[in-house]
């Protein structure tokens, strides 16, 4: 389904839980993934060392050093994208895991389709070069979205909450700035067009987040091209 | 000082009550010391009859008499006197008539300083100011009170033979000086009235008084008062503001320990007292800390424990046919939203969120928004902008549940927005049966559940409650015509 998929991007699983482990082999596997396991985090370090990973998806809780730690220690020497998978759910778990250098979070129980989905956001984020802005605050515009709280504060300093949809779609227009987008290339970055969750007409998130980025006397933040798509026309800095 | 202010309180105040009455005693006798003396109300014998006479014959002339310093008073009847006028009065009644060329009989003396028997001073030793001598008064009865001949020939003890007025030292104005002393032998009088019959039959009566030219002596005694007061009111400032402090300290870091737990413990210091209430502050917070450590650890062990079965439940899933699949994946989300309700519930704190300003508006919008992506009736309108400072997640989470009741109950969630003065209104209207006036606050209260059918632990609403009161407002359920009605104030 993927066009990026030559060689199956290989994903590395580490979770405590022998059946969660084996059923999640199973979904990547059939979603067309290379997938392996590891039962905690010294497996999981050997077995980064012996086959390498384009991705981990990283159990919170388990017995030893457990997985914020390891996901800290891994974001801190440039290691594969994460995704946290966490039986602790709260938004405020979610912003530790984020903030800590975790490319994405879930709770468990999850959609096993949307971890696929995720992982494959997530990868897809990853080859991208320019976008490295996966935990910290980008600014533009006098605008600052915080990745992790998945915040956006407007330059009075007011926080304008977003819809999941709204903040990714934002996400992928700072992540690429100043190109025109097709439809398309939205839906791709933003949504993981392979959700039925998210399938949605990306004008109608586009026409909102206008929405919440107009103030008078400001520029065009988000123009449309005829025919091309939207561009985001500010240059966004860390 | 830094190790007296250890100090049991009773041992601060018995040092304030010692440096007061040890400062107090300091300022009245360096008062005493260093300021003049009062000076006495006195005259001298030959000064009062020299006013006398003078008064006397311009009152004989029918003038009034001129002389300020004392009081004259013209009356028909002889002066009600009860002194004995013989001894040194009589003395003084000789020579008063000699002077007035009068009948001894015609006058009368009296004065203030009658006690016991003693009312004359005398100087004795005029190097030493202020020396008096009290001399006895009334060796005699007073049986003789009109026995002129006798007193006439009585020599005056009042006037020295040797007086000689050039004598007394003169002051640097040519005044003679206020305390100068006086020559010996000469009497001094005060508070003396004398009365003698004028020509026509009626009395003279000249009163001297009080040497009221010397105010500076209840200056002197002000002085005292308001020195005393000063110092002491200083004493007392030092004194509170040392007690004081430590206890205000006390306050405030006590009042961090109850805003975060994790704040830094409250110093030891200060009265005994204080220390001990310190330590006992310290000792709290601790067992909060491990109590919130508990309860954190307890909570993640709880999730884990029971969200890792329904993860496996949710893998196995994909494994049965698509119907079966979905009633049991519906299954395993409404055991999950039980979980994270609990969870929510127990771990809501309403300190641990930062503060930020916030749209109103734009949370409301994503909340709805979300909810029509995930397929739901929610509908959002109201205000453009309405900036509240709160806790985003905290009050995502209060909205939230607020809407997920209404569409539980309710099937549809119309969410408004409106500002009335200070606060934000929020009110969400749902299609549903509505709650019933009886059962509007009870629905306010953990584990609480109108019908049993319906799925959630029953605490949505306490939950939302609660973070809505920690920012100073309120959730109530108000009257709808239809459906239930809830209404959400926020301060804006």
């Amino acid at each position: 389904m993927m066009a990026e998929s030559f060689s199956p991007a290989r994903v590395l699983i580490v979770d405590d839980d022998g059946d969660i482990r084996d059923g999640l082999v199973q979904v990547f596997e059939r979603a067309g993934f290379c997938a392996r396991s590891a039962a905690n985090v010294p497996a999981m370090e050997k077995a980064l060392a012996e086959h390498g990973a384009d991705l981990i998806v990283l159990d919170l809780m388990m017995p030893g050093e457990d997985g914020l730690s390891a996901c800290r220690r891994l974001a801190g020497k440039g290691g594969p994208p994460i995704i946290m998978l966490s039986a602790l759910g709260d938004d405020a778990d979610r912003i530790v895991g984020l903030e800590i250098g975790a490319d994405d979070y879930l709770a468990k129980p999850c959609n096993p389709r949307e971890l696929v989905a995720r992982a494959r956001a997530v990868l897809r984020r990853g080859r991208d070069a320019s976008a490295d802005v996966s935990s910290e605050a980008r600014r533009f515009a006098g605008y600052r979205l915080d990745v992790a709280r998945r915040e956006l504060i407007d330059p009075d300093g007011v926080l304008i909450a977003l819809s999941t949809g709204e903040f990714r779609l934002l996400r992928a227009f700072v992540e690429h700035p100043q190109r025109v987008l097709s439809r398309e290339q939205l839906l791709d970055l933003a949504f993981a067009n392979d959700s039925d969750v998210f399938d949605r007409a990306v004008d109608v998130q586009v026409s909102r987040l206008r929405r919440k980025l107009e103030r008078p006397g400001q520029s065009e933040i988000i123009r449309t091209v005829r025919g091309e798509g939207y561009l985001f026309t500010p240059k966004p800095s860390a | 000082m830094g190790e007296c202010r250890g100090l049991p309180i009773a041992a601060h105040l018995g040092l304030l009550l010692a440096l007061a009455f040890a400062s107090a005693f300091v300022v009245v006798l360096a008062i005493i010391v260093w300021l003049p003396p009062r000076p006495p109300d006195v005259i001298r014998a030959d000064q009062l009859i020299d006013a006398f006479a003078e008064g006397y014959a311009q009152a004989d002339a029918g003038a009034v008499p001129d002389n300020a310093a004392m009081r004259w008073r013209v009356s028909p009847d002889a002066p009600d006197y009860v002194m004995p006028q013989h001894g040194p009065v009589r003395g003084l009644r000789v020579t008063l008539a000699q002077k007035l060329n009068l009948n001894p009989d015609r006058i009368r003396l009296q004065a203030d300083f009658l006690r016991g028997d003693m009312f004359v001073f005398r100087v004795r030793d005029p190097e030493r100011r202020g020396d008096f001598h009290r001399e006895p008064f009334g060796r005699g009865r007073d049986d003789d009170h009109h026995d002129s001949r006798e007193t006439e020939d009585s020599e005056s003890p009042l006037l020295a033979p040797s007086f000689n007025p050039e004598a007394i030292p003169v002051g640097p104005g040519g005044e003679p000086p206020r305390f100068a002393p006086p020559p010996p032998g000469v009497m001094l009088l005060s508070g003396f009235d004398v009365a003698a019959q004028l020509t026509d039959g009626r009395w003279l009566v000249m009163r001297q008084g009080r040497n009221w030219d010397d105010f500076a002596w209840f200056g002197r005694a002000a002085l005292m008062a308001g020195a005393t007061l000063a110092v002491l009111s200083l004493l007392a400032w030092w004194f509170s503001r040392r007690l004081a402090q430590p206890i205000r300290s006390f306050a405030d870091a006590v009042q961090a320990v109850g805003v975060d737990p994790q704040s830094a413990p409250v110093a030891e210091t200060g009265p005994t007292e204080l220390r001990g209430a310190a330590r006992a502050v310290n000792a709290m917070q601790a067992r909060l800390v491990s109590l919130i450590g508990d309860r954190t650890k307890t909570l993640a062990t709880v999730a884990h424990d029971m969200r890792t079965p329904l993860m496996r439940m949710r893998l196995a899933a994909e494994n049965v046919p698509p119907e079966q699949r979905d009633r049991i994946v519906k299954e395993i989300g409404e055991v999950e939203a039980l979980v994270a309700s609990f969870i929510a519930f127990a771990r809501d704190d309403p300190a641990e969120e930062a503060r930020v300003r916030l749209d109103l508006s734009a949370m409301l919008q994503s909340i709805a928004d979300d909810q029509v992506e995930a397929g739901r009736d929610v509908r959002f309108e109201g205000e453009e902008r309405l900036i509240v400072t709160g806790q985003p997640l905290g009050l995502k989470r209060l909205f939230s549940n607020v809407v997920d009741n209404a569409l539980k109950y309710g099937g549809v969630a119309r969410v408004s927005l409106r500002r009335e003065g200070a606060m934000a209104a929020v009110e969400v209207a749902d299609d549903g049966p509505g709650v019933s006036e009886a059962e509007r606050e009870a629905v306010f209260e953990p584990f609480v559940r109108l019908t049993r059918a319906e799925s959630g632990a029953g605490l949505g609403l306490p939950a939302a409650r609660g973070i809505a009161r920690a920012h100073g407002g309120d959730v109530v359920f108000a009257d709808a015509e239809k459906g239930a009605l809830v209404r959400i104030t926020l301060p804006a």
